[in-house]
């Protein structure tokens, strides 16, 4: 059933059987859908980095907008949280998803009317769930905080558009599926699984509520592990080989850490109720699986480091492939330090404290929108026929986002860290908590207006492409001179 | 992993496996608890809750406290929760069955408030706590539950519903009174409510070391 010589010939075996005709046909095919599906995300990106800015905020300043039930911190909270998973993270992957699907397929999108108007429905039912949050009908289960009226919309618009994906594969030319494609392919099986279960059982006819804790954080947890990470990695996975012209460097590692990463990913959630009210062997399955997971992460990041060995330089001009790594090395991190947190005697001093907030952001953030990032400076030049306007705002992007991320992770975990011992400290009260990790913060909140600016940088980038005021004849937007011979792979 | 029926079926059994375990198993297993009898006290653990505390969970749930609470109480020794007075005992799935929805929580930006009502007595000292956090904990970082009050004038009689004692920038001018709303009632009410301190069999308390 293995046949990785296929995948290995990644590159040849697309150049060779599209043509530039082909090509372009699939391209004109996506193009409505897939800048529909961006540009919403870029919307909600920088809405829900708003949102979060204001609740970063309030937690220095509790008193900010507290005149409101609307603007209330456990209000903002999970809108910026959710907007930020649904809105921006998931309607990138459905864009990023569907183009390199096409484009591996080999086959124009069908009936794109239909595949539109799903995502219609689907940002409508994001900004119906935003709302009711707003107003207070909002769950209060994390990740899953969308009022019961809005989360059927959204699942049956993602049904619709799962479906294109399943109709593009089982259409594809003939020939092997790449790495890329069942990834994604794993990611659009999984959600549709995943929110449906929790939304039966939390939300729309609840179980008892003693059955509900490790229902949620499977689900929370396996909204990054089994749709957000598989999309990310899949589309990562088309990008680099593309930029630098050489094929995924493994296709025995792609298999093991696909497997493997559905396999422990699925049972990893389970580690954030450590001692808590499940079952025993539950905590353990959990922990094993938190620690059996770094085998998908080493293996994902070892066989990206084979693909770009000797190749990193071109990070230094190409903006696609520069966010595309350091997104594929966020999942790096953040895997290493799940797998590092999921140790119980560690887990038990830094389960409630900042630390957790940092590694979500770490992987919602570092990881995920990175590697979206780049997808995006990847596709919209190849959908459009226009390239970046401005490489300033590109390079402002970047520089605003890494340093945002750095600084505000850093701070969350060493505040985390801080408070984490001392609301395990027998001696130390929980005031002295507050206390240690109030100028972390502080810090948090600084850095959260980095990662505004860079989202402001990015979405007014988009809106001057959109506009095309970046002409195509002056070549394609660099960061830097390329040092090598390989512009040609940039224009592909 | 060339054919598609293939991977997808590969894909179904991994997860599914996770989905019986952490999904499945739950549902069938503790998903119908019910309340124990005590022959010591001839009560039933956990003890029902008023009609208020089940509406004040709504209130819990729609303000977002879980955002910043957990309610949870874990094991001991591997964790100090018991050591630090969060509770008795370890809080285990029977004691979440008078609840709609599990606050777990995942951040402790305050405390713990499985037992919160062993730590408050009285309806008015959460009021005053809820209306303006910081004239209670100067230091603190919780924000204010203003919305859920309102400001009236004084008519003939203070009302016996009014808030006693409030102090600091938002305490009533004279011959006005703070009253809280049906919703700051019932979610004082569940405040109240939450003590677990009753025994369980399966959750005996550790012994002093
Ligand atoms: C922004 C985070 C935040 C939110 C949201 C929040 N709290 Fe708090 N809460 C705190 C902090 C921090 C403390 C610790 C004392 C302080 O800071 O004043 C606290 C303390 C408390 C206490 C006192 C606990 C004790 O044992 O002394 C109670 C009761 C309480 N909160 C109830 C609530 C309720 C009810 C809600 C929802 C309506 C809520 N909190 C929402 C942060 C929050």
């Amino acid at each position: 059933m293995n046949q990785p010589s296929h995948s290995s010939h990644h590159e040849d075996t697309e150049v060779r059987t599209l043509s530039n005709e082909a090509r372009a046909a699939i391209d004109a095919s996506t193009r409505g859908p897939v800048i529909l599906f961006l540009g919403s995300s870029i919307f909600w990106l920088v809405i829900g980095t708003f949102l979060k800015l204001l609740a970063d905020w309030q937690l220095t300043i509790p008193t900010l907008l507290d005149c409101t039930a609307l603007f209330t911190y456990g209000r903002i909270e999970p809108a910026q949280n959710n907007i930020l998973l649904y809105g921006w993270a998931s309607t990138a992957a459905f864009g990023a998803g569907l183009w390199v699907t096409a484009r591996l397929s080999r086959v124009p999108l069908l009936h794109k009317k239909l595949l539109t108007s799903a995502g219609i429905i689907w940002n409508l039912g994001v900004l119906l769930g935003t709302v009711g949050i707003l107003i207070g009908d909002g769950n209060s289960i994390p990740g899953l905080d969308f009022p019961g009226y809005a989360s059927p919309i959204l699942l049956i618009a993602y049904v619709l558009i799962a479906s294109w994906i399943i109709i593009t594969l089982r259409q594809r030319q003939p020939g092997a599926l790449f790495a890329s494609q069942w990834f994604i392919f794993a990611g659009f099986l999984s959600f549709p699984w995943l929110y449906a279960t929790a939304n039966i059982l939390l939300v729309w006819h609840p179980v008892q509520a003693s059955a509900q804790g490790p229902i949620a954080s499977w689900f929370l947890e396996n909204i990054t592990n089994l749709w957000l990470a598989p999309v990310a990695i899949g589309t990562g996975f088309y990008v680099v080989p593309k930029l630098v012209s050489r094929p995924i460097s493994s296709p025995s590692l792609s298999v093991l850490g696909f497997w493997t990463l559905i396999l422990f990913g699925s049972w990893t959630g389970i580690g954030s109720l450590m001692g808590g009210p499940v079952p025993a062997w539950m905590m353990g399955a959990g922990v094993a699986a938190s620690i059996m997971a770094i085998i998908p992460v080493l293996s994902i990041a070892i066989n990206l480091h084979l693909t770009l060995r000797g190749k990193y330089s071109a990070m230094s001009w190409s903006p696609a492939l520069r966010f595309t790594v350091f997104g594929l090395y966020g999942f790096f991190f953040s895997g290493v330090l799940a797998t590092l947190f999921a140790l119980p005697s560690f887990n038990a001093v830094i389960q409630f404290s900042d630390v957790v907030a940092g590694a979500s952001l770490l992987s919602l953030y570092g990881f995920v929108s990175m590697t979206f990032f780049g997808a995006i400076y990847y596709i919209v030049p190849r959908l459009i026929d226009a390239e970046w306007p401005c490489v300033k705002l590109i390079r402002w992007h970047f520089w605003f986002a890494l340093s945002g991320l750095v600084l505000s992770v850093s701070a969350l975990f060493l505040g985390g860290l801080l408070q984490g011992f001392a609301q395990f400290d027998v001696a130390s009260t929980f005031r002295s908590s507050i206390e240690f990790v109030s100028p972390f913060r502080f810090l948090a909140a600084i850095s959260s207006v980095l990662l505004l600016l860079a989202n402001l940088s990015f979405a007014f980038s988009f809106v001057l492409m959109l506009l095309k005021t970046g002409k195509s004849e002056s070549g394609p937007a660099l960061l830097n001179e390329p040092t090598e011979n390989s512009l040609e792979t940039l224009a592909v | 992993m060339n054919k598609l029926p293939l991977l997808f079926t590969g894909i179904l059994i991994v997860f599914g496996t996770a989905w019986l375990g952490l999904v499945a198993y739950p549902v069938s297993n503790l998903g119908h608890l019910q309340p124990l009898d005590d022959e010591d006290t001839a009560g039933y653990f956990p003890p029902s809750v008023s009609g208020l505390a089940v509406a004040g969970q709504k209130v819990y749930a729609s303000a977002g406290c879980v955002y910043c609470h957990t309610q949870q109480v874990r094991l001991d020794p591997t964790s100090t929760d018991i050591a630090k007075k969060l509770g008795v005992r370890q809080t285990v799935p029977r004691d979440y069955i008078r609840e709609k929805t599990a606050f777990l929580g995942k951040r402790r930006i305050g405390q713990d408030l499985s037992n919160v009502g062993t730590r408050f007595k009285e309806a008015n000292a959460l009021h005053q706590y809820l209306y303006e956090p910081a004239t209670v904990t100067p230091w603190g970082k919780m924000p204010s539950y203003r919305y859920l009050y309102k400001l009236t004038k004084i008519v003939s009689q203070p009302s016996a519903d009014a808030i006693q004692g409030l102090k600091g920038p938002h305490a009533p001018p004279a011959g006005y009174e703070v009253i809280p709303t049906e919703d700051a009632k019932a979610l004082v009410a569940y405040l109240l409510s939450l003590n677990k301190n009753y025994p369980l069999p399966e959750s005996p308390e550790p012994t002093a070391k």
